[in-house]
């Protein structure tokens, strides 16, 4: 009898532990209403409005692509030398025929900090662009900035934090900082002369779960040259949850539709640039401190959608319009502010054509 | 160790140890509302797990369909008819050490996809829960407090 009573002790809680349904989402009904009653024990904690309003676009923690750019023309000018006030004639104007260009882009960020009261994140990126150029016109000898693009490329290597602190429900702050190696360096002559920093922040408004906005101000090189502006901030989404958009200008801004929690689509532009430090791997004296101001407008559709849980892939294609493609002189290998308004003449003036371009990547997506 | 006193000693050592582990592994159970203040999660003990689901929301009305809300971005197609009033979004915690509850995942109906999760008591009435993706780093943590019934 007491074997038979030990037994049957022994098998309730094991009937008991295999009854859980861990995937069931939906227990027993029960009566709601007597939550309505119920009081913080404590004071409540402190409310912080998010980063984030419904159905942004995922932000990426890891991110692996590849950029293609269609054929265009490159017609370089010779190089004027601001000191002399003359050309530099050993440096002869060239045109090339460039197949395409392409490259790897890879961004690493990570929430050292992430709670509702700040987010700290650290990033690093590497980016570059290759140039395979194969036909150069006849009778007319590759420059050396041809010949750099053609052999060396350039490149982007750097690391970013971005900080988000709320004060409360409605009010944050947007900080974002850069620091990058830019250049046609290879990695065995990485050298502190092609470092270029860039930083915004941003003062927001949210304005409930589907809008925020915000004003602030930013050192950038995104058309190229170092240039101080305003930036806007407005993130929104409209009530039916499928229509929105995601804008910060003037770097990028776009419409966006949303197809469901896991897939979506953008359509609008974005500024990419940077300014490069040329004559790493080249002992040409006509590329010594020369700084070649890189701009572009991308007008684009992006396709995103998560293929396994938090792996998504991105694609788009657009038209890449040439902005500048322009080289400075640094005065004492000095960078300089030219802005908008300055009149400091280019070292070598260059013509870009415009192409259609496509990126494809894979991304772990944030929480 | 023959002597019955030392004997009584031990036994009591150890079943007063036990109950005080049970009783910090209970100090989970509750009914809890996190930062947002959005719904309020009702964590119960299944067997030797824990348990959460949403018991009350703020809103608890769709504004595009005018009726209840219900689980519209689950993956499974299948579940998003499910009322999110009383959907089970803390699943498979376990009792780890003082104040931490680990191996579980939490459901974010936003966005319907889950997350790896652990939860750690800062003090018998406030949470510190980390949903984050394969590894800590990946995450974010939320501050969650203890809701009581109101005294009459």
């Amino acid at each position: 009898m007491l074997r038979k009573f030990f037994f049957l002790f022994l098998a309730v809680p094991v009937i008991g532990f295999a009854q859980i349904d861990s995937t069931n989402n939906q227990p027993a009904e029960e009566d709601f209403s007597q939550y309505d009653s119920y009081n913080l024990v404590d004071k409540a904690a402190k409310k912080y409005c998010t980063s984030k309003v419904f159905d942004l676009s995922p932000s990426k923690l890891i991110s692996i692509g590849y950029d293609f750019q269609g054929g265009y023309d490159l017609t370089t000018d010779t190089l004027f030398n601001s000191n002399s006030n003359q050309y530099e004639t050993q440096n002869a104007p060239g045109f090339s025929n460039i197949q395409f260009s392409h490259g790897l882009r890879l961004a690493l960020n990570i929430p050292v900090i992430s709670n509702n009261a700040i987010i700290v994140q650290l990033g690093a990126n590497y980016a570059e662009q290759r140039y395979q150029i194969n036909d150069l016109k006849k009778g007319i000898a590759p420059n050396d900035l041809i010949t750099t693009l053609k052999d060396n490329g350039l490149r982007t290597t750097g690391l970013n934090t971005t900080i988000f602190k709320p004060f409360n429900e409605k009010h944050f702050l947007l900080f974002q900082a850069s620091a990058d190696l830019n250049g046609d360096y290879g990695f065995n002559s990485i050298n502190l002369k092609y470092l270029r920093t860039s930083a915004a922040a941003i003062w927001g408004w949210k304005k409930g779960d589907r809008k925020m906005i915000g004003v602030g101000f930013s050192r950038t090189y995104r058309v190229g040259e170092m240039n101080y502006i305003p930036v806007l901030l407005l993130n929104y989404t409209a009530p039916n949850r499928k229509n929105g958009c995601e804008i910060l200008f003037p770097a990028r801004a776009h419409y966006r539709r949303t197809f469901s929690a896991r897939s979506l689509a953008l359509f609008g532009y974005e500024l990419e640039g940077q300014s490069y430090r040329l004559g790493s791997r080249n002992t040409s004296a006509a590329l010594q401190d020369l700084e070649l101001r890189r701009g572009e407008l991308r007008i684009r559709a992006v396709y995103e959608r998560s293929i396994s849980s938090f792996l998504w892939l991105s694609a788009q294609a657009g038209f890449r319009y040439n902005y500048s493609f322009d080289a400075d002189r640094l005065p004492n290998g000095k960078e300089f502010f030219r802005g908008f308004f300055g009149d400091q003449a280019y070292a070598m003036q260059n013509t870009l054509g415009n192409t259609f371009y496509c990126m494809v990547g894979i991304n772990l997506v944030s929480p | 160790m023959k002597n019955p006193i030392n004997l009584f000693l031990l036994f009591t050592l150890l079943f007063t140890s036990t109950i005080t582990f049970a009783q910090q592994a209970d100090d989970l159970v509750g009914v809890w509302e996190p930062s947002n203040g959005k719904v309020r999660v009702k964590i119960e003990k299944i067997g030797t797990k824990y348990f959460g689901r949403i018991v009350w929301l703020k809103a608890p009305i769709d504004s595009v369909t005018n009726k209840p809300k219900v689980d519209k971005n689950n993956p499974d197609e299948a579940l998003r008819n499910v009322p999110l009033k009383g959907f089970r979004l803390l699943k498979d915690f376990t009792f780890k050490s003082a104040g931490e509850w680990t191996e579980g995942t939490i459901y974010d109906p936003e966005n319907g996809s889950t997350y790896s999760c652990t939860i750690k008591m800062k003090n018998k009435n406030t949470l510190d829960i980390r949903g984050y993706i394969g590894i800590s780093a990946f995450g974010r943590t939320d501050v969650w407090k203890r809701l009581e019934i109101k005294k009459q």
